[in-house]
Parts: structure tokens; C-alpha cells; sequence
């Protein structure tokens, strides 16, 4: 009885929680988004419309909420975007899963909902629902995403093989993607900047080794100026250290430098050591020693051409001095990063002072086109022409703006859409079973993934769901230790696939290949054209049974059923696994991937796709738990466009642009976009499963339990509390 | 149970800008802004309640630094404010004015704030591409090779700061100390990129203005025991300098990290002051002249040293370390032995001076772009704000070597500016919506709401309830006094505009700058006969304009774009 009502308590807190969210982060959605305006506790202001940053700012103290925004900042993590996104969909996904469980006491409800709801309320167990959210994350939705939703995709790049870039098409895409994380007078020129950014930086050869180094280094790669205007930011080519120099001496032509992580002077004792003076004399012998080897040492770099020393740490006065007077430029104090990212750009490792002198050369050191002070609004920096090694040829982003916390919006804006870049040119991965049943007519897509990626999000939720302090989650042991067993089987499933792709040669599809994709559908569906002739897209279905292995772009291979057996037996918790055992079909593995670079426009596209074709997969299921949830998901998908049109009226409403495109859609027409601009779809996608992640944390929870730790507020603690 | 309800430690508000308090705010922040404005600008005395340090100012940076801003939204205005300020010296109360009567006007307004902001872009890059083209009415160009124009600049920028408290006699001495200043950082042999030296203000307060004083090369104060016991110097050519940043003191720094055992008897001490007398010895060997040291010499060292007629004198201090090494040309040693020579620099002759009660030793350069200015003024306060003023009037004139030319001040070219937009948009708004989703009736309505911001910034620089009017064909400012008869014969009432270009006996027509007027082209295209003539001109600084009326606009539009304000309570 509690727990029942605790488990049905969490889905309704959960709903409050992301409704007040909801009320926040759609402000800020879209190209029509505002501002927010968030105070530090140190009394500096930050505007923002990036959704992570606001819900960090919030500082909320409910676990749930706690735990989305856990949720939320792990997917921010990984990929730089979709953090309000993320908001409105969990929430229109809550606000069905709710409307289920009062079904009953609303008349109005579609017939089909009702009695499933009435199941659901039977069952009274979300974790059900929860699994089924998993099942479908796992193994479905990428089957729909693969065989529907690929052929509306377009390609990024202009050439697929060597995924090159045009600059129309990646202007199309930052436009879109700045829209919504910058204020609208400055997402074109931010966007522009970008754009001017990315292209200086590449050299043709270089792919995503690129987006990894500015990613990880973003902050080292940009310098903030306050006091002018937003227009006067600037692209400068080389790096620009926020250092000056301790002493600079002006140089040209074959300049050379070192990195020195420790002082050049050698030092009367080093740690550990003892050093003992015994006369006055000999103190006097050591200091002119000191002296005369660093003396000697400069000299020696300077014989080598080098003028410029950069130091991790500060040198003693008399190493400035003898770098000055050999003509040696000195940068100080260096942050452990940028000496990493100057390694890394020239691939020069620390210069060691020897300990006896020769001719011969220092091997450490590396050309540098120029070193000079820069100004910037009368504060200097050091301005490094570096000669990359690399496929990244270093260049600095000057980011200006009337204030501090504008700037650092930009410069967060800029470092997510490298992330949004970085994970666009990766491919992903999708792979899936299918699986044909001759003898009842259904067909059913069984998917796992190989990329491992979502079964890290299970994991860290459960050390999420404790951190909360004051507050106390406690799960059910009994749902904990299911789904571990799932996942280990899951586990299974993984290496299994991942042993045998290995044998096997991989090709990567071709975008949107319109008689692909109408083999793949008829695979899927063969069975189902017979008994379901209604469905109104069947038409497009052309009576045509090609052999699987025709296809050159997908790899299938047949499983033994003795192989299915073995694996399925392992996952007897999960009940769609044993329905197959039941079933004893011939099953079909197949792997394939979305190829980087995957985009559609922007204005809630993806959304309607995937909504659509959801629609139409839930019609031909007749498992309940995959209608429901296939139902669900593609109701609340729509909330992301309603928000986005929400300021729109008359023909670019919500409800005429989503007639239209299913009318499109039903018509086998190409869908019209009334907005220019591309968004990721692997983001998207990515997006998708995030939420769905997080749902199903958010499902399994039985009962909150707060715990009041801090013993000196015992005088506070009401007796309700303790539960 | 579980909980129900979301707990927010941090305090979320929606559409901020509708709430009373904030336009409360936002009114008290404008009117202590605008009462300050001009050269007849009320003053405020800022202080804390505990005692303390008193401020009395008109000027934007001094203001803003006292006041203790909490409101978040006044903070954005502030802080950009301030970043302004730090960036270009000038026009911060301008800039103020303006983004406070933006956000005031378009509020009145019942537009989406997308209309809005977009609009603002466009008018904003009209002012701006007008002040920049040739065409522009109200900006001269600036002759770095005639004082006259370069005055009118300094006095601009002197009269608008009513706080430094100076008669008009005081003016015209400092303005002219302010000029020679700037003129002495100028390299002399100025070729390609050209490094400007530096001009460093030397308090001395309790002095007539009058006695101010520009003086070449560096003055480094001293109390008056300290300089009798220089020895003076009688050479004819240079003077060697040796310019030290290390202590001379005798110290033992760094040793590292491990441990340095001394036995019994062994003295550190004397084995360094061995190692300094060596180091003496070197300096002297070297006909070194003069010893600065930036930290502390050991006074056996010392007393070695002058023994040796070198004159030694230690803690200098790191500020004027910079401009030591610039004027003598040394590198700074940070050795105690072998000193390699060409370390030493020179300089041409080194005195005492003594000013007011203090006494000062006077380095005096071979080649000057170092120089300092002996300020003195009345009081603290007052000094406070004479410094202030200087800096900004050294900076003016920085931006302005850089960009040679200068806007119309007293007023002018904001009214222009607004008669020149209203003119476009009312005869040209196509070119400004281009593909705009905007319509006209939106563009009207802004282009107002942005033309009266601008014309009432101007109208803040009346404090006597005096009238503001216009003409009607250069769009420039005329102020008449109050309670000057109404309906009066204009011409004999009004004498000069604001700028002091044109005076009132042209046939000129006038209207209340508050009253509704048809538009009208202002005058473009100065004449150049027109500059020349004017002696006394008001001046503002193009680049410092620019970016205020830049910066208003722009941090306009972001408070205007917040939908919630998220405060952080910890």
C-alpha cells in the first residue's frame, strides 16, 4: 500500500518539479528565447540561455530535481547541447505517463489509453513501465531511427567520404544552433565568428582530432576584454598566453623556444637533501657557482637561437636578468594547461638544464614564427606565432562585451557548439535484431547497441541518486538488483556482437538511398502487408522480398537458435526476452550506422519525423507495453515544436506546419521547412535516449526518504520528517 | 513520504523589468545620473555611514566605484558602465543617461522585446555608420599640428567635471600643463609604430592650482635629511645608471627545497655583505654614476657606495620601475655579481627640487617621453577629482592621435544625431527594415522612443531650469536662461550653440527640443571655413562616443531581453 503510493507519488512530484523547470527553460528555447540573468554569490552577474548553467544556478534542493539536473549536466557533458530541450521533453513525457494513471477519472480519454491505463494501474508498477522505456530505448528506437526516419537525412558535408565541409552548410548550422544560446543580437555575428574560427584553424586533412584539442583547451584558446562592444571580437592568428612577459626582448627571424617546468637556476639544496656550509668561503663558492652556471646556461640557449623561455613556474630575479641580457624573452608562471596545450600544438617536451655543456644542440627546442606583446584594451598579453605540428594551426578567439557575464555566455556558447561539432562528425553506431514470426504475423525489432555508451548512464544515476545530502533516496533493493541483472545481460549481448563484428567487413551506408530504404521496410513489414492493408502509408509499400545480404551497406548475420537460446536464457528477468524463447523464431542481427555529419532543418523536424513514425510502429504492435510506451514518446515529442511555434500564428502555427508535414509524410512528398538552419541529428538522437534515461531513474525510485544529517539543527526537525 | 514541493535556495523571478521596485531602481539610478551631467552638474558627496573617506564628485568612474549597487538589474547597468569607463575615460554619464531613457521609453511601448532589440540594432548601426562617414555633420577633424583645436579638447573635458573646483584662470593653466604633457610622451623621432611614453601624476595637495607644473623625466620624493645628504654631482657629460629590482639587502633567498645546515660559527651575514662590497666594488669599477635600487639597500652598502660619490637611493618601489627602465634605458639587474655592461643606462643630469613642502630628486632624460605632472589642488577631494580629470583628459587625447577626429560636444551632436534619424526613418524606413519582419508603424515607434533618448540625455545638461531648443537647420543645441521673457526675439536671447560653431545671428528657425516638430535634414557636410574660424570650440572624443552610445544600446537591449532573474542567496 505505501509503496504503491509512494511509486505513484513520484511520478506526480516528478511532473511538479519538471513543470516548474518547464516554466523557466522555455523562456530561453528557440530562436524567440531571452535572457536569463543569474547573480554569482560573489555578487557578479551572468546572463545566460544556456539550460545547464540555469539549472545549476537554481541550486534546487527536491532529489528528483536534483537528480534531473544530474541527469541533465551528464548529457551537457557529453554533448554541449539540449539542455532545455531535455526539460520540456521530460516533462511532456511525465505529463502522459500521469494522464495514464487518471485515465479513470477522465471521460475524454482516447479508448486505447484508457484500458492499457487501467492495466498500468493494476499493475501499479512503474518499474514495468520503466523497463519497457528501457527496452525501447535499447532496442527499438534505433531500428525506427535506421529504417524511417534516415531516409529524411542530409548530409553536412559535401563530400561524405572525405567529409569535407562547406561554409554555407556549417553556417546554417551554427546560425541555428547560436539562435539558441546567445542573445539575438549577436547570434549571426557569434555564428560568423565561428564559422571564420573553425576554417582558419583546419587545415584539410584535419578531422576530429581538431575538435577534441579545442574542446579540451577552449578556455585556454580564448581571451575575454570587457569595456567594447560585442562587434569589436576578433579572430588572431598564433595564441595569445593572458601572461606578459617578465622580460621581453624583441626578435625576428629564426626565433626558437624551450618549456622549462622547474627553475633554470640550480638551488643550494633540492627536496630531500641536506646541504651543509661549513665555512663562509664556501657559501660564497656556491652562490658564485649558482651564478656563474646560470649564467652559462642562458648563454648556452642563446648560442642556440633561443629567445623565447616559457616557464611553468616563477624564476628567480637572476634568471630574468641573464635571460634579458642574452636577448631571451621570458613567459612566466604558465598554467599547467597551457604549457599541455603549447606541448601538444608543437609537440615539444620541457627543456632539462644539463648538467655539463657541449656544442652540440639542445633537442628541445622549436621554431616560432613570432613573439611579441599584444594589447588589448591597455592590458598585454603575450601573442605566440607557434608552428603547429599538428592538424590544428593555433589561432586565439578575442571575445569582447560590455561585461564580464556576456562574454563568458559567448565564450560557453562557442565551447558547446565545438562539443555539438565534435560528436556531428562522429558516426554512430545502431545496431538491431529483427526478428520474423511467420506463424502469428507480427514483427518485432529487437535492438542493442554496441557503442556501450548507454549503459554508463544507469550507473552513474545510482551514485547520483545518493549524493543529494540532507536527503536520502533509498531504492528498492529488489529493482536495484533486477536491473543490474539486466545490464549484465545486456553486458552479454555487447561483447557478443562486438566479437563477431570483428570478423566481418564494415561499410558505412550512404545517406538517404530512397530504394534502400524501401527494402528495409518491406523486411520489416512483410508480414504485416497482408493483414493490415488499411494502415494508410501500406501503399508505398511495394510487394518486394529481396534477400537481406542484397544490401551492401547493412551486415546481417543469422543466428543459430541455439545461440539466441543461450543469451535470452541468461535474461529471463526481462519479460519481452522470454517471450522470444516462447516464440522460437529465426532472428537476424543487423548492424549498421547513421554516418557523421547527419542533419535535418531546424523547427522541430526530427520531432515530427520520429513522431510520426512512432504512430505508425505502435499501430502495428501488439504488445501493449511497446504501443503505450511507443505512444508516449511520440506525444511528448511534439511538445519541443509547440514550444518552438509558440510565438508563430496563422500558416506557421504549430498545428498547420504539423498538418502539413504529416500531409508530406502520407504523400511521400519532401517535407518543406519554413525555417533555414540544420540541427544534429546525432544530438538529437542523443538527446532522446538521455531523457529516456533519465525517466527511467526517475520510475524506478520507490520512496524518498529525507534524513536530517546536521546535528546541530536538531531543533529544527519537525517529528513528520522522520517518516 | 516524498516531498511535493520544489525548494529553491536560490530566488527566481520572472519579467523582472515589470516589477515596481525595479523601475524604482532604475528612476533613482537615472535621476542621480543625469543630475550629474555637464559642466553645471549638481555634486555628490558619496561617504559610508561609519566615517571615513568623503567623495565628492560628478564623474561617472568615481560615482559608480562608491556606490554599493545589490539590485542585479542596476548591476548589468553599473558594471558595463564601469567597463566603459575603464576603456575609454570618457563619456560614462552619457552612456548612463542613455540606456536608462532607452529602457525607460521603449517600456512605454507595448512591443515584444524581439521587435524591440532588433529595431534598436538597426538605429544603432545608422548612428554609427553616419559618425563614421564622411558625410557626418557634427564632427571636425582633428590638426596634431595646431594647439588650438587640442585645447578645446583638454577644456572640454575640464569644464565638465565641475568637482575639480578650478576658476577660469585655473582651467586655462592646467589645460595647457595637460597638453605639454601629453606632447612630451610623443617620441620625437616617430617612425612606423610609435610607442608613447608615459606621464606620471605627482600629488601635491594643499597648493594653488596655479602652482601645477609639467616637468620632463621622473621625480622621485625624498624627505629632506635624506636629499642633504646627497652629495651633489658636477659632471659634465651622462650620468651611468644602474637600475637594481633584486634586494641589496643582503638576504639569503631562495635555497630550495631541501635543508641548508650552517655549523657553528660560520656567519651568513658577512659572507653576503662580502658578496654586496664586491658588487660595490664592480659598480664602481664601472664608473657607475647613480645606484636606484627597487627594494632595499644595505646600509653598509650604502654608506660604501656614497663614500665612492655614487649616490644611492633604495625603494623605489615597482610602479616606477617601468618608466625607470624606459627613460634611462637600463635592464634591470637582478644579479649580485659579474653585471654585464650593458645593463647601465644614463641620464642627462640628475637635481633636487623642492615643491610646496615636499622635496624631490629630479631625474632629468637625455631624451624625453617621460614626464611629470606636479598637481596640486585645494584639498583631498578636490585633488581626487583634478587627477581623475587629468587622466581622462590624457586618455582623450590618446584615442583621439589614434583616430583623428572629434564630435561636436555641448549637446549638438545628439541633437543632430536624433534629427538625422528622424529624417531617415521617416523618409527611408525600407532601407533600414530591409527584410525585416518589422513594419513601419514599429520602426515609427522605436525611432521616436531612441531620437527623445537621445535629445533628453541633452536635456539632462540643463540644471537651472533653463529652456533647450533646436534649429531647424543644423540640428544643433541652444539653451536659453530661465525666466528670460517668453515669446522673446530669439536671436538677441540665444547667442551660441552648445558646440560654440554657429551663433545666432544666422536666419535661423528654433523650436523647443521638448515640442513636436516635423522632421527636417540637418546640414551635412561640414564646411571647413566653419572649424577653422571657431576658437573655442566644445569637443567630444569620436572614439569614447562611440563606443558609450554602443554600450548603452547594446546593455539596453540585454535588460530589456531578460525574461527571469535567478539571485543567488549564498
Amino acid at each position: 500500500m505505501l509503496s504503491s503510493m509512494a511509486a505513484a507519488g513520484s511520478v506526480k512530484a516528478a511532473l511538479q518539479v519538471a513543470e516548474v523547470l518547464e516554466a523557466i527553460v522555455s523562456c530561453c528555447v528557440g530562436p524567440e528565447g531571452r535572457q536569463v540573468l543569474c547573480t554569482k554569490p560573489t555578487g557578479e552577474v551572468l546572463l545566460s540561455r544556456n539550460g545547464g548553467r540555469l539549472l545549476e544556478a537554481l541550486h534546487l534542493e527536491h532529489p528528483i530535481a536534483r537528480m534531473i539536473v544530474d541527469c541533465v549536466s551528464s548529457h551537457l557533458k557529453k554533448t554541449g547541447d539540449g539542455a532545455k530541450t531535455f526539460i520540456i521533453f521530460l516533462c511532456h513525457l511525465l505529463r502522459g505517463l500521469h494522464a495514464i494513471t487518471d485515465s479513470e477519472k477522465d471521460p475524454l480519454m482516447c479508448e486505447n489509453i484508457q484500458t492499457h491505463g487501467r492495466h498500468w494501474k493494476n499493475c501499479s508498477q512503474w518499474k514495468c513501465i520503466s523497463q519497457a522505456l528501457l527496452t525501447f530505448q535499447t532496442q527499438i528506437l534505433d531500428g525506427i531511427m535506421d529504417q524511417y526516419l534516415s531516409r529524411h537525412f542530409l548530409s553536412i558535408f559535401s563530400s561524405a567520404k572525405e567529409k569535407t565541409l562547406c561554409r554555407s552548410s556549417l553556417e546554417l548550422l551554427l546560425e541555428a544552433y547560436f539562435c539558441g544560446r546567445v542573445g539575438r543580437n549577436n547570434h549571426k555575428f557569434i555564428s560568423q565568428l565561428m564559422c571564420d574560427y573553425f576554417f582558419k584553424c583546419m587545415t584539410c586533412e584535419s578531422g576530429i582530432g581538431v575538435f577534441e584539442l579545442v574542446d579540451d583547451y577552449f578556455v585556454e584558446l580564448n581571451v575575454g576584454v570587457t569595456g567594447l562592444p560585442v562587434s569589436d571580437s576578433r579572430i588572431i592568428a598564433g595564441l595569445v598566453l593572458q601572461k606578459d612577459f617578465s622580460v621581453y626582448c624583441p626578435a625576428d627571424g629564426d626565433i626558437r623556444m624551450v618549456i622549462v617546468t622547474e627553475t633554470v637556476q640550480p638551488l643550494f639544496s633540492t627536496s630531500g637533501s641536506e646541504f651543509i656550509l661549513n665555512s663562509e668561503a664556501q657559501f660564497q663558492t656556491s652562490q658564485f657557482w649558482i651564478m656563474e652556471k646560470t649564467q652559462a646556461i642562458m648563454k648556452h640557449l642563446h648560442s642556440q637561437n633561443v629567445k623565447l623561455l616559457i616557464s611553468s613556474v616563477k624564476q628567480p630575479d637572476l634568471v630574468i636578468y641573464y635571460a634579458g641580457v642574452n636577448g631571451i624573452s621570458v613567459v612566466e608562471c604558465l598554467s599547467s594547461e597551457e604549457v599541455s596545450l603549447i606541448r601538444r600544438i608543437i609537440g615539444l617536451s620541457p627543456f632539462v638544464p644539463p648538467q655539463a655543456f657541449s656544442q652540440c644542440e639542445i633537442p628541445n627546442t622549436a621554431l616560432v614564427k613570432f613573439c611579441k606583446p599584444l594589447i588589448l584594451r591597455s592590458k598585454r598579453y603575450v601573442h605566440l606565432g607557434l608552428i603547429s605540428t599538428c592538424a590544428f594551426i593555433p589561432h586565439s578567439i578575442v571575445l569582447c562585451g560590455p561585461l564580464q557575464g556576456l562574454i563568458e555566455q559567448h565564450e560557453d556558447a562557442l565551447h558547446g557548439a565545438f562539443k555539438m561539432l565534435r560528436q556531428l562528425f562522429k558516426d554512430l553506431d545502431l545496431s538491431y535484431i529483427t526478428q520474423t514470426n511467420d506463424q502469428n504475423g507480427t514483427s518485432s525489432l529487437f535492438i542493442y547497441k554496441n557503442s556501450g555508451e548507454s549503459y554508463q548512464a544507469p550507473d552513474t544515476g545510482n551514485g547520483s541518486i545518493q549524493r543529494p545530502y540532507q536527503d536520502t533516496v533509498v531504492e528498492n533493493k529488489d529493482e536495484l538488483e533486477k536491473t543490474q541483472t539486466y545490464l549484465k545481460v545486456h553486458s552479454n549481448l555487447v561483447i557478443s556482437d562486438v566479437e563477431l563484428e570483428t570478423y566481418i567487413p564494415y561499410s558505412t551506408p550512404t545517406l538517404t538511398p530512397t530504394d534502400t530504404f524501401q527494402t528495409v521496410e518491406t523486411l520489416t513489414c512483410l508480414s504485416l502487408e497482408r493483414n493490415r492493408l488499411t494502415d494508410y502509408y501500406e501503399p508505398l509499400l511495394k510487394n518486394n522480398s529481396t534477400a537481406y545480404s542484397t544490401r551492401g551497406n547493412r551486415i546481417e548475420i543469422s543466428y543459430e537458435n541455439l545461440q539466441v537460446t543461450n543469451i535470452t536464457g541468461k535474461g529471463s528477468m526481462l519479460p519481452v526476452s522470454c517471450k522470444l524463447q516462447n516464440m522460437g523464431t529465426s532472428q537476424s542481427y543487423l548492424s549498421s550506422s547513421m554516418p557523421a555529419g547527419c542533419v535535418l532543418p531546424v523547427g522541430g523536424n526530427f520531432e515530427i519525423l520520429l513522431h510520426y513514425y512512432l504512430l505508425n510502429y505502435a499501430k502495428k504492435c501488439h504488445q501493449s507495453e511497446e504501443t503505450m510506451v511507443s505512444m508516449i514518446i511520440a506525444n511528448a515529442l511534439l511538445g519541443i515544436p509547440k514550444v518552438l511555434y509558440k510565438s508563430k500564428t496563422g500558416k506557421y502555427s504549430f498545428p498547420h506546419t504539423y498538418i502539413r508535414a504529416v500531409h508530406a509524410l502520407q504523400t511521400n512528398q519532401p517535407l518543406v521547412s519554413s525555417q533555414t538552419g540544420l540541427e544534429s541529428v546525432t544530438g538529437k538522437y542523443q538527446l532522446l535516449t538521455s531523457v529516456l534515461q533519465c525517466l527511467t531513474k526517475i520510475l524506478t525510485i520507490d520512496v524518498v526518504i529525507t534524513v536530517k544529517r546536521d546535528p546541530q539543527k536538531v531543533h529544527n526537525q519537525d517529528s513528520e520528517d522522520e517518516l | 513520504m516524498s516531498r511535493l514541493e520544489a525548494k529553491k535556495p536560490s530566488l527566481c523571478k520572472s519579467e523582472p523589468l515589470t516589477t515596481e521596485r525595479v523601475r524604482t531602481t532604475l528612476s533613482v539610478f537615472k535621476r542621480i545620473v543625469t543630475s550629474c551631467y555637464g559642466p553645471s552638474g549638481r555634486l555628490k558627496q558619496l561617504h559610508n555611514g561609519f566615517g571615513g573617506y568623503v567623495c565628492t564628485t560628478s564623474q561617472s568612474s568615481a560615482l559608480l566605484s562608491h556606490l554599493l549597487v545589490t539590485h542585479p538589474i542596476l548591476k548589468i547597468l553599473t558594471t558595463s558602465i564601469q567597463n566603459h569607463v575603464s576603456s575609454f575615460s570618457d563619456c560614462g554619464l552619457f552612456t548612463a543617461i542613455l540606456c536608462c531613457n532607452l529602457i525607460e521609453n521603449v517600456q512605454r511601448l507595448d512591443l515584444t522585446p524581439t521587435t524591440v532589440i532588433r529595431l534598436n540594432k538597426h538605429l544603432l548601426s545608422l548612428c554609427i555608420s553616419y559618425l563614421k562617414s564622411e558625410t557626418c555633420g557634427c564632427r571636425i577633424p582633428v590638426d596634431f599640428g595646431s594647439t588650438q583645436i587640442l585645447l578645446c579638447f583638454v577644456r572640454s573635458v575640464l569644464t565638465s567635471k565641475p568637482a575639480c573646483m578650478l576658476t577660469r584662470k585655473e582651467t586655462e593653466h592646467v589645460s595647457a600643463l595637460i597638453l605639454r604633457a601629453f606632447l612630451l610622451t610623443i617620441p620625437e623621432n616617430a617612425e612606423g609604430h610609435i610607442v608613447l611614453g608615459k606621464s606620471l601624476i605627482v600629488p601635491l595637495k594643499g597648493q594653488r592650482v596655479i602652482d601645477s607644473t609639467v616637468l620632463p623625466g621622473i621625480l622621485i620624493e625624498m624627505s629632506e635629511v635624506q636629499l642633504m645628504r646627497l652629495l651633489p654631482i658636477k659632471k659634465s657629460t651622462a650620468l651611468k645608471v644602474a637600475l637594481f629590482c633584486t634586494t641589496l639587502s643582503g638576504d639569503i633567498s631562495d635555497t630550495g627545497e631541501g635543508t641548508v645546515v650552517v655549523s657553528y660559527g660560520v656567519s651568513l651575514e658577512n659572507a653576503a655583505l662580502d658578496q654586496l662590497l664586491n658588487l660595490g666594488r664592480q659598480l664602481i669599477s664601472d664608473h657607475v654614476d647613480l645606484v636606484l635600487c627597487q627594494k632595499v639597500i644595505h646600509p653598509s652598502l650604502k654608506q660604501f657606495l656614497n663614500m665612492h660619490r655614487i649616490i644611492a637611493i633604495d625603494r623605489i618601489g615597482v610602479t616606477l620601475m617601468e618608466p625607470l627602465t624606459k627613460m634611462t634605458g637600463t635592464q634591470p639587474i637582478g644579479s649580485l655579481g659579474s653585471i654585464s655592461p650593458n645593463s647601465y643606462g644614463s641620464v642627462k643630469d640628475v637635481c633636487t627640487a623642492k615643491f610646496g613642502s615636499k622635496h624631490f630628486f629630479h631625474l632629468i632624460p637625455n631624451e624625453a617621453t617621460i614626464c611629470s605632472l606636479l598637481l596640486c589642488n585645494r584639498n583631498d577631494t578636490a585633488w581626487d577629482e583634478l587627477k581623475l580629470t587629468c587622466q581622462t583628459a590624457l586618455h582623450v587625447l590618446q584615442l583621439t592621435l589614434k583616430e583623428p577626429w572629434a564630435l561636436l560636444g555641448g549637446g549638438c551632436t545628439e541633437t543632430h544625431l536624433a534629427a538625422y534619424i528622424r529624417h531617415k526613418t521617416h523618409n527611408d524606413p525600407e532601407s533600414i527594415l530591409k527584410d525585416d519582419e518589422c513594419t513601419q508603424t514599429e520602426l515609427q515607434l522605436i525611432a521616436e522612443a531612441f531620437c527623445s533618448a537621445l535629445e533628453s540625455v541633452v536635456g539632462s545638461l540643463e540644471h537651472d531650469g533653463g529652456e533647450i531648443l533646436t534649429d531647424m537647420k543644423y540640428g544643433h543645441l541652444w539653451s536659453v536662461q530661465a525666466d528670460s521673457p517668453c515669446v522673446a526675439n530669439w536671436p538677441d536671447l540665444l547667442s551660441q550653440c552648445g558646440c560654440g560653431l554657429y551663433n545666432s545671428q544666422e536666419e535661423l528657425n528654433w523650436s523647443f527640443l521638448r515640442s513636436t516638430r516635423r522632421p527636417f535634414v540637418p546640414q551635412t557636410c561640414l564646411p571647413h571655413e566653419a572649424v577653422g574660424s571657431a576658437s573655442n570650440l566644445t569637443l567630444d572624443c569620436l572614439t569614447a562616443k562611440l563606443s558609450g552610445l554602443q554600450v548603452a544600446v547594446e546593455t539596453a537591449n540585454l535588460i530589456l531581453d531578460l525574461s527571469y532573474v535567478i539571485e543567488d542567496k549564498n
